[in-house]
C-alpha cells in the first residue's frame, strides 16, 4: 500500500486537489447557487500561496491559512456583490471573475510572473499532510450535508421563498455558499503549488471549470460522495488508458455532455436509486400496509405547530426535505 | 478615423455572432455554450475543404454556414431536445443544458487542436484576395466592407422578421410562455429547431468574416468570443434586438479604446469586467425589458 502510493505520488495529490476543487464548485451548487467561482479562487489560492512563500518566507501550514482566509473573504466580497442574482447570470458572473483572475495573473508583471508564473515555491510539504487537510475539508463538507445545516441547505436549494417562510436566512445561506467556496478553492490552489512548487497561467482559467464540472456531473452533483468518485475516477482514468493520449479532452468532452443528458445526478445518483430500489423492495415483501417513510407526509405534518411558525433554536425542528418542498410546491400549484 | 473604422468591421463580427446567440436565449431559453465551437468548427472545415481545393470567397462562406447550421441542428437534436424532454424543472434544465453545452464544445475544440496542433489556422487558399480601398484617410478592406453591410442587414432582416411576421410573433411568444404558446397551437420543436439552425448559420458566417479579417485564428479563439457574446447581449438586454447591435459595437468600441490606449493584454477583461458593471447596475440591459418570466 505504501508502495504503491510512494510510485503513484504525483497522481494522488492530484486527486487530492481535484477532490478539494470539485468539492468548492459542488458546495455551491448543492446549495442552488449556481457559481463556478470556485475555479477563481483555486487560481487566487495558488497565486496566493505561492507569493506568500516566496516574499514573506512562511511556512505551509502558515500560507495555507492565510490563502484561505484571503479567498474566503474575496469570496464573500463576491457573495455581496453578486448573489442577487440568479441561474445563468450567476453563472455567467462567476465565469468572469475565474477569467479575471487570469487575466490578472498575466498582466501582473513580475509580481504574478506574467505568462511563465512564479517559480520555486519550496516549503515542508508531505503529501501526508495533504491527505490530511483533504480528508478535514471533506468530514467538514459531510458533516454539512446532515441534520438541521443539511436540511436547511436543501430548503434553500429547492425553494428560495418556502425556505424563508421556514424562518431560513437564505441570503445568508447563499453568501455562506460564496464564502465555503472560495475557501475550498482557496485551500485546493495552495495546496496544488506547495507539491507542484510552481503555478501559471495556464494552471488556471476555464479549463479548470470544465475538469471540476466533469468531476461532479459524473461522479453526482447532491453529495460529497459523488466528489470523491468523480475526483478518483478522472485523476487515474487517463493513468490506466493511455491509448486516449491526445484525444483526452474529447473523450472528458463526450462524458460531461452524455452525463448531462442522461445522468443529471451522476454515478452516485444512479448508486443511491439502485439502494432505494432495494430497500422499497425488500420492504414491500416484509410489510405491505405500513407506510412508506421515505415518502412524502402529508403537508399538515410538516409544518410547524401555530406560534412556533419559525425554525428558532428553541422551536421543535420540522424535517424540511426536498421531496418536501418540492411536494408542497406541487400541491400549491395544483390547488 | 481609421479607430472607426475598425470599430464598425469590429463590432459588425461581434453583432453576426452574438446574434445568434441572442435569438435563442432570448426566445427558446437555450444559453448554447457550443456556440463558439460552431463559429470555430464552421471555420476549420471551410479551412479543410481549402486545402484540398481552391473555392471563391461565396462558397467558402457558404461552407461556414451550412457546417455552423448542420453543426447547431446536432447539437439541439442530440443533447438539448433531450435534456429539456427530461429535465425535472426549468431550473435543472438551464444548468443541464449550460453544462451539456460545456462538455459538447470541447468536442470539435478537441479534433481541431489534434489536426491543427493548436496552430492558427486560416482561409488564405480560396481564390479571393483581400484587397484595400482608402477612404479619405482611412483604409477599409473589401472584406470589412461586406462584413459591416451582411452583418447589418442580416441584424435587420431578422429584427423586422421578429417583429412583423405571424412566425416572428409566434417564437416571441414562445419566449414569453412557451406552455401557453404551443396550446395556441405553435409548433415549439420545429421554431426551435429553426432557430438554433439560423443561430448556427450565423456563427459559422461570423467564423469565415472573421478568420477573412484577422487572416487567421486558433481553435481556442471561439471561448474567448462566446464570453464576449454574453457581454454583449448582457450589456443589450437578453433577447432585445436594437441591444444586441447596442452591445456590439459599444464592445467594439470600448475594446479599441484599451488597445490603443493600455499595453498588454487588458483588452480581454474589457468584456469579463463590463458582464459584472452591467449584471450590477441595470440587470435588465440597457434595452431590457422588465424581466416578467423569471420570478
Amino acid at each position: 500500500m505504501i508502495d504503491f502510493f510512494n510510485a503513484n505520488q504525483v497522481l494522488v495529490q492530484a486527486t487530492l486537489s481535484g477532490l478539494v476543487l470539485a468539492l468548492s464548485i459542488q458546495v455551491p451548487l448543492r446549495m442552488g447557487v449556481f457559481s463556478f467561482a470556485g475555479a477563481g479562487s483555486y487560481g487566487l489560492g495558488g497565486y496566493a500561496a505561492a507569493l506568500l512563500v516566496i516574499h514573506l518566507n512562511l511556512n505551509a501550514l502558515e500560507a495555507i491559512g492565510l490563502t484561505i482566509v484571503i479567498t474566503a473573504f474575496v469570496g464573500l466580497l463576491l457573495g455581496l456583490v453578486i448573489s442577487r442574482l440568479n441561474g445563468l447570470y450567476l453563472a455567467m458572473a462567476t465565469v468572469a471573475f475565474d477569467l479575471i483572475i487570469s487575466v490578472v495573473a498575466i498582466n501582473g508583471g513580475t509580481f504574478t510572473g506574467e505568462s511563465t508564473g512564479l517559480y520555486g515555491v519550496i516549503v515542508d510539504f508531505t503529501t501526508t499532510t495533504m491527505f490530511i487537510m483533504t480528508v478535514v475539508a471533506v468530514l467538514l463538507v459531510a458533516l454539512s450535508e446532515r441534520g438541521r445545516t443539511g436540511r436547511r441547505t436543501q430548503a434553500v436549494r429547492d425553494d428560495q421563498q418556502l425556505a424563508a417562510s421556514a424562518g431560513v436566512n437564505v441570503r445568508r445561506y447563499r453568501l455562506m455558499a460564496f464564502v465555503v467556496g472560495g475557501a475550498l478553492g482557496g485551500l485546493g490552489g495552495a495546496m496544488n503549488v506547495m507539491v507542484r512548487t510552481t503555478i501559471g497561467p495556464l494552471d488556471i482559467g476555464f479549463g479548470l471549470v470544465v475538469l471540476a464540472l466533469t468531476m461532479i456531473i459524473v461522479g453526482g452533483t447532491m453529495s460529497w460522495k459523488g466528489a470523491v468518485l468523480g475526483a478518483i475516477i478522472f485523476t487515474w482514468l487517463p493513468h490506466f488508458l493511455d491509448f486516449i493520449g491526445q484525444w483526452q479532452t474529447l473523450v472528458y468532452g463526450v462524458i460531461v455532455a452524455l452525463a448531462a443528458i442522461f445522468l443529471p445526478r451522476g454515478i452516485h445518483g444512479v448508486i443511491v436509486d439502485i439502494i432505494r430500489w432495494v430497500q422499497r423492495r425488500r420492504r414491500g415483501t416484509l410489510d405491505k400496509p405500513a407506510p412508506d417513510p421515505s415518502g412524502d407526509p402529508e403537508p399538515e405534518q410538516l409544518l410547524p405547530p401555530s406560534g412556533t411558525s419559525s425554525i428558532s433554536p428553541s422551536a421543535p425542528q420540522q424535517p424540511i426535505r426536498g421531496s418536501v418542498a418540492r411536494s408542497l410546491l406541487a400541491r400549491g400549484a395544483k390547488s | 478615423m481609421q479607430e472607426l473604422v475598425s470599430v464598425i468591421s469590429l463590432g459588425s463580427i461581434y453583432l453576426l455572432f452574438s446574434l445568434g446567440m441572442s435569438l435563442t436565449w432570448g426566445t427558446i431559453d437555450v444559453l448554447n455554450f457550443a456556440h463558439g465551437s460552431i463559429f470555430m468548427f464552421a471555420t476549420f472545415c471551410a479551412y479543410l475543404i481549402l486545402g484540398k481545393t481552391s473555392l471563391p470567397f461565396l462558397a467558402v462562406v457558404g461552407i461556414g454556414v451550412v457546417v455552423g447550421a448542420v453543426l447547431s441542428l446536432l447539437v439541439q437534436v442530440a443533447a438539448f431536445e433531450p435534456i429539456l424532454k427530461r429535465a425535472r424543472n426549468k431550473r435543472s434544465a438551464e444548468m443541464q443544458i449550460l453544462i451539456g453545452g460545456i462538455g459538447i464544445a470541447t468536442i470539435p475544440l478537441a479534433i481541431a487542436q489534434v489536426q491543427t496542433k493548436s496552430n492558427p489556422f486560416g482561409l488564405a487558399a480560396s481564390t479571393f484576395h483581400v484587397t484595400v480601398w482608402h477612404l479619405g484617410s482611412a483604409r477599409i478592406t473589401n472584406v470589412a466592407v461586406f462584413t459591416i453591410v451582411v452583418g447589418l442587414a442580416i441584424w435587420g432582416a431578422i429584427s423586422v422578421w421578429l417583429r412583423r411576421s405571424r412566425q416572428g410573433l409566434a417564437l416571441r411568444s414562445i419566449g414569453v410562455d412557451s406552455e401557453t404558446a404551443s396550446l395556441m397551437g405553435i409548433n415549439r420543436r420545429r421554431l426551435a429547431l429553426g432557430t438554433m439552425a439560423v443561430s448556427g448559420a450565423l456563427a459559422g458566417l461570423a467564423g469565415v468574416m472573421f478568420t477573412y479579417t484577422t487572416s487567421a485564428i486558433t481553435p481556442e479563439s471561439g471561448d474567448t468570443l462566446l464570453i464576449k457574446a454574453f457581454a454583449i447581449i448582457i450589456l443589450g438586454g437578453v433577447g432585445s434586438m436594437a441591444g444586441v447591435a447596442f452591445g456590439a459595437f459599444a464592445l467594439a468600441l470600448v475594446e479599441t479604446l484599451v488597445l490603443t490606449y493600455t499595453s498588454g493584454s487588458w483588452v480581454d477583461a474589457v468584456a469579463f469586467g463590463l458582464i459584472f458593471l452591467v449584471l450590477l447596475a441595470r440587470p435588465a440591459g440597457v434595452f431590457g425589458r422588465k424581466e416578467v418570466r423569471r420570478a
